[in-house]
């Protein structure tokens, strides 16, 4: 078992000046299971593909274990990788497909057999060992990538989006799946996905990227409760995080407050102090609020504004509220399934001033 | 039968409309006639010597023997060198060919397909360029290559104007591009050697491909006199398609040796066509895409 080590990693493109990847600096410990996620075309595979040691490294090393592995064959490095479309061998069995990399190891033909075996068992497709991968369904093949990973017992495995061809339901179930399957294997897994709910759900760690930059590293609560900035407050969280522009002013009652044109909201004491240590009264900053933290009035006693009802999407449990607070900005507020009200219908709408996060205007970043 | 035919014909789904039905009907006469040099040959082969030069010509033998086959094979017992000698060269140069073909134009499409190297682009426009020469144009400087290389009358110079098939690289790497690399990535990540990947994966998810450039060999070699003609002083040396031209080259207005010559267009056309029938299936089955989703 192996814990990963990425120094200062760049990847270019030919004579491009901007790199791909761009001082990708992590370690990643043994057991891990890290996701990266971002919007495509943010790095994240080319990162575990330089990992995997199919993309040339441009600058910056990878360490697997102790070893330095950036001139190492990706045969070499003792990893496994799942592909997004499954790259199952069209003209093997399943069974072929499996025992392949065991049988180019030259492991006697006993301990193959015993192995693809207990791999298919452990995922299910003993019944399909005889059969061509174009002879099964999504699911069937995801399981018979993962059984060509695991039966090699390598110490990393590498998922590039493994999930995203497979349907809602079975995306669910093959998540659950994994996260047992990382229990079980005791292996590192590097994970990569642009599904932020993938993310919160597998991530020991999660690595937020966005053009080849890593933004925020950090466990799912952390990423999701403080992130670092702008960007990562809306990448993470479904629906998203709502932003408001405003500005921080002193209120009458001697409080500092986060005023627009429409409302002015009292701010929470710590939030505050943090604000004043900023420098930020009689600034303009920018408030961020989760959909869960806004509400009808009557949760939060203070921080009451008006807002007119827009339209309502019941997601079962839930319901999220499309609130117009004026100026054409929308904001999203997430309520019981059973809250009901009209079209264009006046609100009193508060805010849980308490967990508001604000943002530098210009920069993004979370003033923290 | 029928009925079920009927019914399905009835259905909304299957139903062609009007283009599709003017179509249908263009290409069945368009088949029909691509066919009838075909059945043209077979019934030709079996005419008795009055119905050959029956005026005007028939189409469909109407008493068939094997006079024909009789007289060819009275004419090959003539010959200095046996028949199957012939026949043991075009065999022996055919499978060759096709084994050499195939070969080297997989080996040389998949570093064109697969990998970035320098000068790819120029190497596959100059592959490619070579497509444009007529064969004419080629053969006296073929001639003095075949020469120069001290290889005249062997069975290398047989092969050697064949193995270089620029069409057969062609479709190779057009197909070996449809090959996701992650597949190819996979199996270098599963411990396979470059030669192993191709091996082992590219070379059977393209046989279609190699399948069509065998056929396209095949023929090639087969037919083909200008070898034997050009480069072999032995008789033993030539292939059985330049014997069968010897018999019918000079007949032009010659009543002699024409049935013979009938017989001998089938002969050099049935292996054509069983490589054709046994090939055509991998043509048209398996795609790259079968594991992929």
């Amino acid at each position: 078992m192996a814990s990963i080590s990425i120094q200062h990693l760049y990847k270019r493109y030919g004579k491009e000046k901007q790199p791909v990847v761009s001082d990708f600096h992590l370690d990643i410990e043994d057991k891990e299971f890290l996701v990266f996620v971002g919007p495509s075309g943010c790095g994240k595979s080319t990162t575990l593909r330089m990992i995997a040691g199919l993309e040339d490294i441009s600058e910056g090393e990878v360490y697997i274990g102790s070893q330095l592995v950036n001139h190492l064959p990706p045969k070499d490095r003792d990893i496994a990788m799942v592909f997004q479309n499954y790259a199952l061998y069209p003209n093997m069995s399943v069974y072929e497909n499996i025992a392949f990399g065991l049988r180019l190891r030259k492991q006697p033909r006993h301990e193959i057999d015993l192995a693809v075996r207990r791999a298919a068992r452990v995922l299910e497709i003993e019944p399909y060992l005889n059969r061509k991968p174009k002879e099964l369904s999504g699911g069937q093949r995801q399981r018979v990538a993962l059984g060509r990973a695991i039966v090699r017992n390598p110490s990393v495995f590498l998922m590039d989006e493994p999930l995203s061809n497979l349907d809602a339901k079975l995306r669910v179930q093959m998540r659950m799946e994994l996260i047992h399957l990382h229990k079980t294997l005791g292996a590192t897994f590097i994970y990569v996905t642009h599904d932020q709910i993938e993310a919160m759900t597998m991530a020991d760690r999660i690595v937020v990227m966005k053009d080849g930059v890593i933004q925020q590293i950090g466990t799912p609560e952390a990423v999701y409760m403080t992130p670092s900035n702008r960007f990562v407050a809306s990448f993470i969280g479904s629906p998203g995080i709502n932003f408001i522009e405003g500005k921080i002013t002193d209120g009458p009652d001697g409080r500092l407050h986060f005023t627009t044109n429409r409302f002015s909201l009292p701010v929470a004491k710590d939030t505050a102090e943090m604000l004043k240590r900023h420098n930020k009264v009689d600034r303009r900053v920018t408030l961020g609020v989760r959909p869960e933290h806004v509400g009808p009035e009557g949760l939060y006693s203070e921080s009451v504004f008006t807002a007119v009802f827009k339209v309502s999407e019941l997601m079962g449990a839930d319901r999220f509220l499309h609130l117009d607070i004026g100026q054409d900005r929308l904001l999203v507020a997430r309520v019981d399934a059973h809250y009901r009200c009209e079209e264009n219908e006046r609100l009193r709408i508060v805010i849980d001033m308490s967990k508001a996060l604000f943002f530098e205007p210009d920069s993004g970043e979370r003033l923290a | 039968m029928l009925h079920f035919l009927w019914k399905r014909r009835r259905s909304k789904l299957n139903r062609m409309d009007g283009f599709q039905k003017l179509l249908t009907l263009l290409l069945s006469v368009l088949a029909v006639f691509m066919l009838l040099p075909i059945v043209y040959i077979f019934n030709h082969a079996f005419k008795p010597y009055h119905e050959l030069f029956v005026y005007p010509p028939t189409f469909f033998v109407r008493e068939p023997s094997f006079q024909n086959v009789n007289e060819l094979l009275a004419v090959t017992s003539r010959s200095t060198v046996p028949m199957i000698r012939y026949l043991f060269n075009s065999v022996f140069v055919s499978t060759l060919a096709v084994i050499l073909v195939t070969g080297i134009s997989a080996l040389c499409a998949y570093p064109l397909s697969k990998h970035r190297f320098p000068g790819a682009g120029f190497v596959f426009a100059a592959i490619l360029l070579t497509l444009m020469f007529a064969p004419e144009v080629v053969q006296i400087p073929r001639y003095l290559v075949v020469s120069e290389l001290g290889i005249m009358n062997t069975y290398f110079a047989h092969l050697l104007p064949l193995i270089a098939m620029p069409i057969g690289v062609f479709l190779l790497k057009q197909f070996m591009d449809q090959i996701p690399d992650s597949l190819l990535e996979a199996a270098r990540i599963d411990g396979a050697s470059e030669f192993t990947v191709f091996l082992r994966i590219a070379v059977p998810v393209c046989m279609p491909a190699i399948a069509t450039v065998a056929i396209l060999a095949f023929q090639n070699a087969w037919g083909n006199v200008e070898t034997s003609s050009l480069f072999m002083f032995d008789e033993e040396m030539k292939t059985f398609s330049f014997f069968l031209s010897t018999l019918t080259s000079n007949l032009a207005n010659n009543v002699a040796m024409q049935g013979a010559a009938a017989a001998a267009a089938l002969i050099m056309f049935v292996p054509n066509l069983v490589v054709f029938v046994i090939l055509q299936g991998k043509v048209i089955a398996t795609m790259a895409h079968s594991g992929i989703k």
